[in-house]
C-alpha cells in the first residue's frame, strides 16, 4: 500500500477529530484572505484617491516648494525643461499645476482653501476633475419628492441611508441605493429629475472655478455663484479674483473636499502674478508599478539639478504612508494571533493523535516497516490536514472576496462621518485576488507541517518495544 | 539447521532501587520447522526473552543469533530491515492495521519488500485461504472477531517466508473454539511450510500442541523439554 492511500484512510478514522481540525485551518485561512485583502483593497483604495486626486505618482517642482509651499517657490515651465522630462521612456506626459492659498469667500462666510490651477485637458490624465462633478446629490427636498413618486419600498429605505449625499456617476447611486437589474429603466429619470445637478466642466482662459463638495455646502454655494478668493501673489502682490461656479466636484478624500478650489492654469497664473510659473508638474507615467516609478524617479533625479526637485508619491504623502503601514502592521499582528490559535489547534490534534497511535507505530516498527516511510505516511496525513482546510478556505473566500471587490463595503450614518473625520472615504474595498492569497496559503501549510515535527520526533525516538506496551 | 541461537543472554532492568534480572543466563538453540512454546508463571521473563529473540529489545549480555547474524551489530534501519526478511510477529491483542483490509493487512509486508503483484496476490490467497478467511479478504479488522482477526495476524507473520515466527501468547484473548481452529492452523503452516514457530504462553492447549517446552522461572531455562 502506497504511502498517500495510507494516509488518506488513517484520516479518515476519526472522523470527527479530521473535520474538527480541518476546520479551523479552513477558518483561519478564509479569515487571514478576507482581513488580508480588505486591508489592502483599503490600503490600495485610499493611495489611489490621494494619488489620483491630487498628488499623482511623481512631481517635479522648485526645490524649495515642498518644506516652504509658498508662491514664491515656483519654477518656469520652459520648453526645455518639459522636452527634457518627456524623453523620459516611462513619461507619457506633464500635468501643470500652480498650487497655492487663499482666503475664499462667499455671502457672510469664508474659509481658507487650497486654489489648484490645472490643465483642464491635461488633468484628464490624471485627477480627471471633470469626471468628478457632481450629478446627483440627495438633499432632504430631493428625497421627499422621489418618495413621493411611485418607488419600490427598498429605495425609500435606501434613500434615508444616504441622505445629504452628493454622487458623479450613475453607477456609484445604483450601487448604493442598491437599484436592482430592470429596475433602474424606470428609476434612474426620476432620480435624475429631482436629485440631478447641473454642473459644467471650465476650459483655459475661463474665470471659473469648480469646487470640493463639501466646501460648496461650507460657503452655500451652488452653479453660477461667485466666489472671492484673496491671497498672497508672487514676490509680495496681493492675489484677488472673483470667479464664477462652474460646478461642483465630489472628492473622495473627504479632507481635500473640504478645501479645494480648481482654477484654469493660466487663470491662476494671472491670479498670482506668476505668468508662466508652476508649483509643480505631475509626470504622467506610462508604466505605474513600483518598480517602473523608482526607476523614472531615478532617471528623472540625475536629469534635473538645483533649482529642480523631483518627489515620488511616497515622499509627498508621507503621513498617510506611515498611517497606514502602521496600520498594516497591527493587520499582521491580528492575522498572526489567529495563526497561534490554529497552531496551537492543530498541535493539539498531533499530540492527541500521536498518543493514540504509539502501539500502533510500534507494530508497524516491529514488523518491517521503516520509521522514515512511518514518518512519511504521517506526513502526507498532515498534508491533507491542512489542504482540506487550505482548499475549503480558498474555495470559500475567492467567491466571497470576488463578490466584495465588486460590492464594497459603504459606511452610512455615523460610521461614515467616523471615517470621514479622519479623512479617509468611508468605504472598505476588497483587493482583487493576488500574491497574498499564496502567502496567507503557504503560512498555513508550513504551521500544519510544523506541527508534523512532533509525531516525527517521537517515531525517531521510539522504542519498539516500550511502543508495543502502550 | 539453527534459525535461532542464544548464548549466555541476560536482561538486567535497573529500577530506582534494585536490579532486577529478567532474563539470567539463558542459552538455547532452536532448529528449522520447530513448534516450540517458552513457559513460566507471570514475571518469569518470557516477553522479555522473545523481545530479545525479535530483536526488539537487546540484551544486557549474551548473543542473540539469527542465521548466524548477531542481532546487536545490526544498525537500527537494519535491524528492522532484518526483521522484516527474517522474523514474524503474532501479537496477544492482535495488532492488525485498522484502516487495511484482511487482504490488505497479509499483504502489508510483501509490499514493504516490494513483491511482484501476481506473486504476492497468490501468496496472499494461499494464506487466507489456509486460515479459513477467503471469503473475508475485503473485511477490515473492526468487521472480524477476535479468532478470525488472529488468524489474519497469522497470515501476515507467515506472509514473507520468515525464519521463524514469535507468538506472544497468541491465545491469551481467544475463546476455545478459535483457540484450537487457530493452533491447528498454525500447526498445519509449521507443517507444511517448515517455519519455526516459538510461542510464550501458560495456556495448556497449547503447551499440549507443542513438540518442545522451554519452562523458565525467574528468568532461567529450568526445563527444556522435546516431544514427538
Amino acid at each position: 500500500m502506497k504511502n498517500y492511500k495510507m494516509a488518506w484512510r488513517n484520516l479518515w478514522r476519526n472522523r470527527r477529530r479530521t473535520v474538527i481540525t480541518s476546520a479551523s485551518v479552513f477558518f483561519a485561512v478564509f479569515f487571514a484572505m478576507i482581513m488580508r485583502s480588505l486591508q489592502l483593497g483599503t490600503y490600495d483604495s485610499m493611495y489611489k484617491n490621494i494619488i489620483e486626486s491630487y498628488s499623482g505618482y511623481i512631481q517635479v517642482q522648485n526645490e524649495e516648494f515642498w518644506e516652504n509651499k509658498i508662491v514664491d517657490n515656483v519654477f518656469n515651465n520652459t520648453a526645455e525643461l518639459q522636452s527634457r522630462i518627456t524623453e523620459d521612456k516611462n513619461v507619457e506626459d506633464l500635468i501643470p499645476r500652480f498650487e497655492s492659498f487663499a482666503l475664499a469667500s462667499s455671502g457672510s462666510r469664508s474659509k481658507g482653501v487650497m486654489v489648484m490651477g490645472i490643465d483642464p485637458e491635461k488633468e484628464k490624465l490624471l485627477s480627471d476633475v471633470e469626471s468628478r462633478l457632481v450629478n446627483y446629490r440627495l438633499t432632504d427636498e430631493a428625497i421627499d419628492a422621489i418618495k413621493a413618486e411611485d418607488i419600490p419600498s427598498y429605495l425609500a429605505k435606501n434613500l434615508d441611508l444616504f441622505r445629504d449625499k452628493s454622487y458623479s456617476s450613475d453607477g456609484s447611486l445604483q450601487i448604493d441605493l442598491g437599484i436592482k437589474e430592470g429596475d433602474e429603466e424606470t428609476l434612474m429619470p426620476v432620480l435624475t429629475r429631482y436629485a440631478g445637478v447641473d454642473n459644467s466642466y471650465f476650459s483655459m482662459g475661463e474665470d471659473k472655478a469648480l469646487v470640493g463638495d463639501r466646501l460648496a455646502r461650507y460657503l452655500g454655494l451652488e452653479r453660477g455663484d461667485t466666489i472671492i478668493l484673496l491671497g498672497q501673489a508672487y514676490h509680495g502682490h496681493t492675489a484677488a479674483g472673483k470667479y464664477v461656479i462652474g460646478g461642483i466636484i465630489k472628492i473622495p478624500n473627504p479632507e481635500l473636499d473640504n478645501k479645494i478650489v480648481y482654477l484654469p492654469v493660466d487663470v491662476c497664473q494671472t491670479l498670482y502674478y506668476a505668468p508662466g510659473m508652476l508649483t509643480s508638474m505631475v509626470v504622467h507615467l506610462k508604466d505605474n508599478d513600483d518598480d517602473a516609478i523608482e526607476g523614472t524617479l531615478a532617471r528623472l533625479d540625475s536629469k534635473l539639478d538645483s533649482p529642480y526637485r523631483v518627489l515620488a508619491w511616497k515622499e509627498m504623502n508621507e503621513t498617510l504612508v506611515q498611517q497606514l503601514d502602521a496600520d498594516d502592521k497591527g493587520g499582521m499582528i491580528m492575522i498572526g494571533i489567529l495563526y497561534l490559535v490554529i497552531a496551537f489547534g492543530v498541535f493539539g490534534t498531533v499530540l492527541m493523535m500521536t498518543a493514540e497511535r504509539r502501539r500502533e507505530f510500534g507494530v508497524l516498527v516491529a514488523i518491517g516497516m521503516q520509521k522514515t516511510k512511518l514518518t512519511g505516511v504521517l506526513v502526507y496525513e498532515m498534508l491533507y490536514l491542512g489542504l482540506l482546510g487550505i482548499l475549503a478556505g480558498v474555495a470559500i473566500a475567492v467567491p466571497s472576496i470576488i463578490y466584495g471587490y465588486y460590492h464594497p463595503i459603504h459606511f452610512s450614518a455615523s460610521l461614515a462621518k467616523v471615517w470621514e473625520d479622519y479623512g479617509f472615504e468611508p468605504v472598505m474595498k476588497f483587493q482583487w485576488i493576488d500574491k497574498y492569497f499564496i502567502s496567507q496559503s503557504l503560512v498555513v501549510a508550513i504551521i500544519v507541517l510544523v506541527a508534523a515535527i512532533y509525531p516525527l520526533i517521537k517515531i525517531r525516538k521510539m522504542k519498539e518495544v516500550n511502543a508495543l506496551k502502550a | 539447521m539453527k534459525v535461532l541461537e542464544l548464548t549466555n543472554v541476560h536482561k538486567v532492568y535497573n529500577t530506582t532501587h534494585v536490579e532486577v534480572h529478567a532474563v539470567n543466563d539463558v542459552s538455547l538453540d532452536f532448529e528449522e520447522g520447530e513448534f516450540a512454546a517458552i513457559v513460566g508463571p507471570s514475571g518469569s521473563g518470557k516477553t522479555t526473552l522473545l523481545n530479545m529473540i525479535g530483536g526488539l529489545d537487546m540484551p544486557t549480555e549474551g548473543k542473540i543469533l539469527v542465521n548466524s547474524t548477531d542481532l546487536s551489530t545490526l544498525k537500527p534501519s537494519a535491524l528492522i530491515d532484518f526483521r522484516m526478511r527474517n522474523i514474524g510477529f503474532v501479537f496477544q491483542s492482535y495488532n492488525l492495521i485498522p484502516v487495511l483490509t484482511a487482504k490488505e493487512n497479509v499483504e502489508f509486508i510483501m509490499s514493504l519488500q516490494k513483491w511482484p503483484k501476481r506473486k504476492k496476490d497468490e501468496r496472499t490467497m494461499e494464506l487466507l485461504e489456509a486460515v479459513g478467511l477467503k471469503d473475508r479478504v475485503d473485511s477490515r479488522p473492526s468487521r472480524l472477531s477476535g479468532g478470525q482477526q488472529q488468524r489474519v495476524a497469522v497470515a501476515r507473520a507467515l506472509a514473507s517466508k520468515p525464519r521463524f515466527v514469535l507468538a506472544d501468547e497468541p491465545t491469551a484473548n481467544l475463546d476455545t473454539k478459535s483457540t484450537e481452529t487457530l493452533l491447528d492452523i498454525m500447526e498445519k503452516l509449521n507443517m507444511e511450510e517448515n517455519i519455526t514457530f516459538i510461542f510464550s504462553t501458560h495456556d495448556a492447549r497449547v503447551m499440549k500442541k507443542a513438540r518442545r517446552v522451554i519452562t523458565l522461572e525467574d528468568g532461567k531455562v529450568v526445563s527444556d523439554e522435546r516431544r514427538k
